[in-house]
């Protein structure tokens, strides 16, 4: 007989806060772009003498994540030294959070796409300073401090995910949570956001704790699923094997998607942690948390959850309408100034919005469509002014123009045809000029319909009110 | 007491390459010293006395501000690249590390 | 009398007044240094040259003097503002950065380490009209209190007696201040490292409240201890250097932002009724016992201690209330407490120097980075760093960190509760300052103590206690041993009284101007 296993998976997140400044000295911290060793001073590439001076927004930002972690923010915490030799960390040491951090507990609830719920908590939510980047050279190590300094919250997850898909999910809710917030652009390929995976396995139901390894490097959702998927495959096959599993560091080359094994020399370590000295303790009051939590919008489970409710929207809907929060917003304010079917709004955006936004690459709130705008062409087409395509192809129209909607309809006469008059004449004339289809649709070729159809919309240039042109054709077809 | 096997521990800690007469004079002073440390952990200290991170408590009042999130380009960048005892573009070199592969 | 044996106060006031020119007070220092201090220090240098010689200088920078002050003088020319210390030449111990002037802590492992930036209370010196003079020695990285460890050699010697240590770790600061060589220096004091060598050397040292004074800058090494402060041949001049020197400073989250008061104008107003105390715990050192490692008790020297009495009586002379019998009773933890917290300290700030981004990297051929480490490392460092750096790996070992590391920091709680309640103006003493001797004795021969770390930390015993608390004190002569040694008396205040024991020290000046041994001046300056 076999047996099953599950995994036993905790994650271990580092996050780029999206400071304009390093967390220690006034360099800017993004240098996407930037040639190497170029946003560098004093402070943050080490030199003999220099001090940390805190920034305050990442200090601000920390507490927002911590909140929207459902973290309790402590009124007093220390950073400390991570003793350690790298040739990306300048002072020989990291400054970070370690037995007091700024803030303590926390979970994320989150929904799987078969509907279930998982609930994952956080063991450590701290501060720290990024390290700068090292790349292999034939032979030598090239380093670029551009990135020493950046703010990092550090964010590890209890073991409770039990898949590769449980945790890539995890990733994807705290990926949408940290753009919602507006405290890291989250951004993998950028290294915003990263993650590292501690993985173990044991037979479904244990509940034992096995040797686990850990993952480096698993920079994106795709590499989170398959690393992890990967790890756990190769456990199984050691297990069965009769294999230990050693507590060995692993890394993810994700172009080769192989796992390799890191020296074990560099990763034993004592870091001999103690109080940084340089700074004073982090103290925060009731009256700047209340400041700074004051800001922090429904958070986008919430949101979504919300929406299926008052709204009535199916999950589906509520999901794709809170992938981003100034989507959300967008909706919301939509459906405020049309005041009808909530459906029918989010049908618009999920349909058409979407693809405008994904071709320029913008977010909800940077449309030229405004909501009001948006609220303005469905009652158009509600009311029979405009038809559906010319409804749709308005939302381009306006996007580009930056125009009110219904003043592009005027100008450029997109309102429907349904002179009656006008609309016999021009019917008239098509029957009289094609006597021949009029004979086969007399004779039984009803489908000829549509052709007549047609050729009134392309005379009209598409304006003609279809339904009316119909009962005007077939009043005349069947004298 | 810093036995020799110890003391060989501390000083890959500390990555230091010794001569074997720095390293015997090292240990020896080493041990010298623990014995001064020996009163440090004998003093009967209570429960509630707290760990001072500085002498000054430095009170609320007295704390300097925060800093704001202002950007301050340095002046120094070249100054510091400079000092690199190995240089390639803007890029420092130092000697490789190297890596093992698992499978 | 040479210009340069005048008092900073004298020299700026006359400077400003255009009786004396910047330039010809700079000349007079530069004539000063070379007549007394001899080759300075180098790396391939030998101890024994130049056994005569002072040897304060590591690096003389001359020429950046003499440009700094012709500037002054012409902006004196021109009528416009310059600061108090307009025309002032000082020296700067080399733990200080200093832009473009080699930063070396006196390490081989920053021989050529060319500091990008300079350090607030340097700057702020420059910026008040001092006319920087170049860098001083010191023990390796501010290691020791003999300026024995320095990589720089020869290493300083004390004016007073060239066989004798100058003390240190600010030893190059103090044995320039006491011959001539500039009328005020900026050290550093980890433990006593200001105002030990002062005392060796007869001149004034203040080493003020932590936060008092910036420490952007300074090369560390008990970043929790260290302080900044001024050396000075009077207490004016001391104040006057303090003044500049103050201050928040947005480079440093630990400089207090506290105002800095007038330390200068109140100098010679009375001490009538300041309570000044003495306690035993201050007039016996507690050290371990070579062989057996036991904890002795030995009494500071008769002599020194009477030389201290002797001040309370001056001062006593002068309206202040002498008050014994303080009880300090967690002084004697002090040496092995500061064994723990400056070793994990210092350990760390070490681990930057590797080779990588500047300073010295090993020239041998290396195989990988952390081969290059160790020989950089190894080559780079002298024995006082590699024994403080394997000590503090030691001692904030995980499985040690609690047993000593987090057991000194709360040690050094009860220290400072020690001051807090002598200090407490609703306590039972209620004292502005301690009195104290500044050393367990005078200085020493040169390699007596020198390799023995025990022992020398000893040096510090009376001084360290104040570090720990982030108290102000200072260190003035108060007369010579039989020897002809300067004796040093220290003050130690509550958190920012600086301005107090300055008072206190500058009206012992005032009692005691006419006394013989004011007279005396270095045996080296006799000659010239």
């Amino acid at each position: 007989m076999t047996i099953e296993y599950e995994a036993v998976i905790g994650l271990e997140t580092h996050i780029q806060l999206n400071t304009l400044t390093k967390i220690f000295c006034p360099c800017k911290a993004d240098s996407w772009n930037d040639p190497p060793n170029t946003n560098i001073c004093p402070v943050c590439t080490g030199l003999p003498g220099v001090l940390p001076v805190l920034n305050k927004a990442a200090v601000e930002k920390a507490m927002l994540l911590a909140a929207a972690m459902n973290a309790e923010i402590q009124p007093i915490s220390f950073f400390d030294r991570k003793n350690y030799f790298y040739p990306d960390l300048p002072k020989g040491y990291q400054i970070s959070q370690y037995n007091l951090p700024i803030a303590r507990g926390g979970y994320l609830a989150f929904p799987m796409p078969d509907g279930s719920e998982r609930k994952v908590t956080i063991q450590k939510l701290h501060l720290e300073e990024d390290a700068g980047k090292t790349k292999n050279d034939f032979g030598r190590r090239l380093i670029d401090f551009n990135r020493c300094g950046v703010p990092l919250v550090e964010m590890v997850t209890g073991p409770d995910l039990r898949s590769a898909d449980e945790a890539a999910q995890y990733i994807i809710r705290l990926r949408q949570l940290l753009r919602w917030i507006g405290v890291s652009e989250a951004d993998m390929e950028k290294g915003h956001l990263r993650c590292d995976a501690n993985v173990s396995i044991r037979p479904k139901g244990s509940n034992v704790l096995n040797p686990k390894t850990e993952i480096k490097n698993v920079n994106s959702i795709v590499a989170v699923r398959e690393a992890i998927q990967t790890e756990i495959q190769r456990q199984i096959r050691e297990v069965e094997a009769g294999h230990r599993i050693e507590a060995w560091t692993l890394e993810w080359d994700e172009e080769s998607g192989i796992l390799r094994k890191m020296r074990s020399k560099e990763t034993e370590a004592d870091y001999r942690y103690f109080r940084e000295p340089d700074l004073l303790s982090l103290q925060i009051d009731e009256s700047w948390k209340t400041a700074v939590l004051s800001t922090l919008p429904e958070l986008p489970l919430q949101r979504r959850a919300r929406f299926a409710q008052q709204y009535g929207l199916p999950i589906y809907d509520a999901d794709i309408l809170t992938s981003e929060r100034s989507l959300s917003e967008y909706y919301e304010a939509t459906l405020q100034a049309y005041q009808g079917d909530p459906k029918r709004v989010s049908n618009w955006i999920i349909n058409d919005l979407l693809r405008i936004l994904n071709d320029l690459g913008i977010i909800a709130a940077d449309l030229r469509v405004t909501p009001a705008y948006l609220a303005q062409i469905i009652r158009m087409v509600d009311e029979n002014v405009i038809n559906l395509s010319t409804g749709k192809a308005l939302l381009d129209k306006v996007q580009n123009s930056g125009k009110d909607p219904a003043t592009i309809v005027a100008e450029e006469g997109l309102a429907k045809l349904s002179d009656t008059d006008a609309l016999e004449a021009m019917i008239q004339q098509l029957i009289n000029e094609n006597p021949q289809q009029v004979e086969n649709y007399r004779k039984g070729k009803t489908g000829l319909l549509g052709w007549f159809v047609g050729q009134v919309m392309k005379q009209t240039q598409g304006k003609a009110d279809a339904q009316l042109t119909r009962s005007i054709l077939e009043k005349y077809l069947n004298p | 007491m810093i036995t020799p096997e110890l003391f060989d521990h501390l000083v890959e800690l500390a990555a230091l390459e010794l001569s074997p007469t720095e390293a015997e004079y090292l240990r020896q002073q080493l041990n010298n010293q623990l014995k001064a440390l020996q009163e440090l952990v004998a003093i009967p200290l209570q429960e509630s006395i707290p760990p001072a991170l500085h002498g000054v408590s430095f009170p609320a009042e007295i704390r300097p501000p925060i800093r704001e999130d202002e950007w301050l380009p340095s002046s120094q960048v070249e100054a510091i690249l400079k000092q690199a005892p190995e240089l390639d573009e803007r890029y420092i070199v130092v000697p490789d590390i190297p890596h093992q592969d698992l499978e | 009398m040479d210009l340069c044996d005048y008092a900073a106060y004298q020299l700026a006031w006359m400077i400003r007044r255009k009786q004396v020119s910047a330039v010809e007070v700079l000349e007079s220092t530069l004539n000063r240094i070379a007549a007394v201090d001899g080759v300075p220090g180098r790396l391939d240098g030998g101890q024994d040259t130049e056994p005569d010689k002072i040897h304060a200088f590591i690096t003389l920078t001359a020429e950046r003097a003499r440009q700094q002050a012709q500037r002054i003088d012409q902006a004196i020319q021109a009528g416009e503002e310059v600061g108090p210390l307009a025309g002032v030449p000082f020296t700067v111990k080399d733990i200080f950065c200093v832009e473009g002037t080699p930063s070396t802590a006196a390490s081989k492992i920053l021989s050529n380490f060319v500091a990008p930036y300079t350090a607030t209370p340097v700057a702020r010196a420059e910026q008040a009209g001092g006319i920087m003079l170049g860098k001083v020695n010191l023990d390796e990285f501010t290691f020791g209190s003999s300026n024995e460890s320095s990589a720089y050699r020869p290493s300083p010697r004390n004016p007073w007696n060239t066989a004798r240590v100058p003390g240190g770790s600010s030893g190059g600061s103090a044995a320039a201040v006491a011959a001539g060589e500039g009328c005020l220096s900026i050290g550093t004091d980890t433990a006593g490292s200001i105002r030990q060598p002062a005392a060796f050397c007869g001149v004034v040292g203040l080493k003020p409240t932590y936060g008092r004074v910036s420490r952007y800058g300074l090369i560390a090494f008990g970043s929790s201890l260290d302080c900044p402060g001024p050396l000075a041949r009077n207490v004016s001049d001391a104040a006057l250097l303090l003044q500049v020197m103050s201050g928040a400073d947005p480079h440093d989250s630990t400089a207090a932002n506290f105002p800095v008061p007038d330390y200068v104008t109140d100098l010679e107003k009375p001490i009538r009724g300041l309570r000044i105390g003495l306690s035993p715990d201050y007039f016996r050192i507690t050290y371990v016992e070579g062989e057996s490692g036991e904890l002795a008790q030995q009494p500071v020297p008769e002599d020194y201690q009477q030389a201290i009495y002797r001040v309370a009586g001056r001062l006593a002379e002068m309206g202040a209330d002498i008050i014994e019998d303080v009880p300090m009773p967690h002084t004697k933890y002090s040496i092995p407490a500061y064994f723990v917290i400056s070793r994990v300290e210092a350990a760390s700030n070490l681990h930057r120097y590797d080779g990588v981004k500047y300073g010295y990297r090993t020239k041998q051929p290396v195989h990988d980075l952390r081969e290059m480490y160790r020989k950089t490392r190894g080559e780079g460092f002298g024995l006082q760093p590699k024994l403080r750096i394997l000590m503090g790996m030691y001692v904030s070992a995980a499985q040690y960190s609690e047993q000593y590391y987090m057991r000194a920091l709360r040690v050094r709680t009860l220290i400072r509760r020690d001051f807090e309640a002598i200090f407490d103006p609703q306590g039972k003493y209620r004292l502005h300052a301690l009195l104290t001797p500044t050393t367990p004795t005078t200085a020493f021969p040169i390699a007596q103590v020198y390799g023995d770390s025990v022992l020398m930390q000893f040096a510090d015993q009376l001084t360290v206690a104040a570090n720990h608390a982030g108290v102000p004190a200072i260190s003035f002569p108060c007369g010579f041993d039989p020897e002809g040694l300067p004796y040093g008396a220290q003050l130690i205040g509550a958190d920012f009284s600086e301005d107090l024991l300055l008072r206190i020290a500058r009206n012992y000046e005032i009692v005691t101007e006419s006394d013989q041994w004011r007279k005396r001046i270095p045996p080296i300056l006799q000659n010239l």
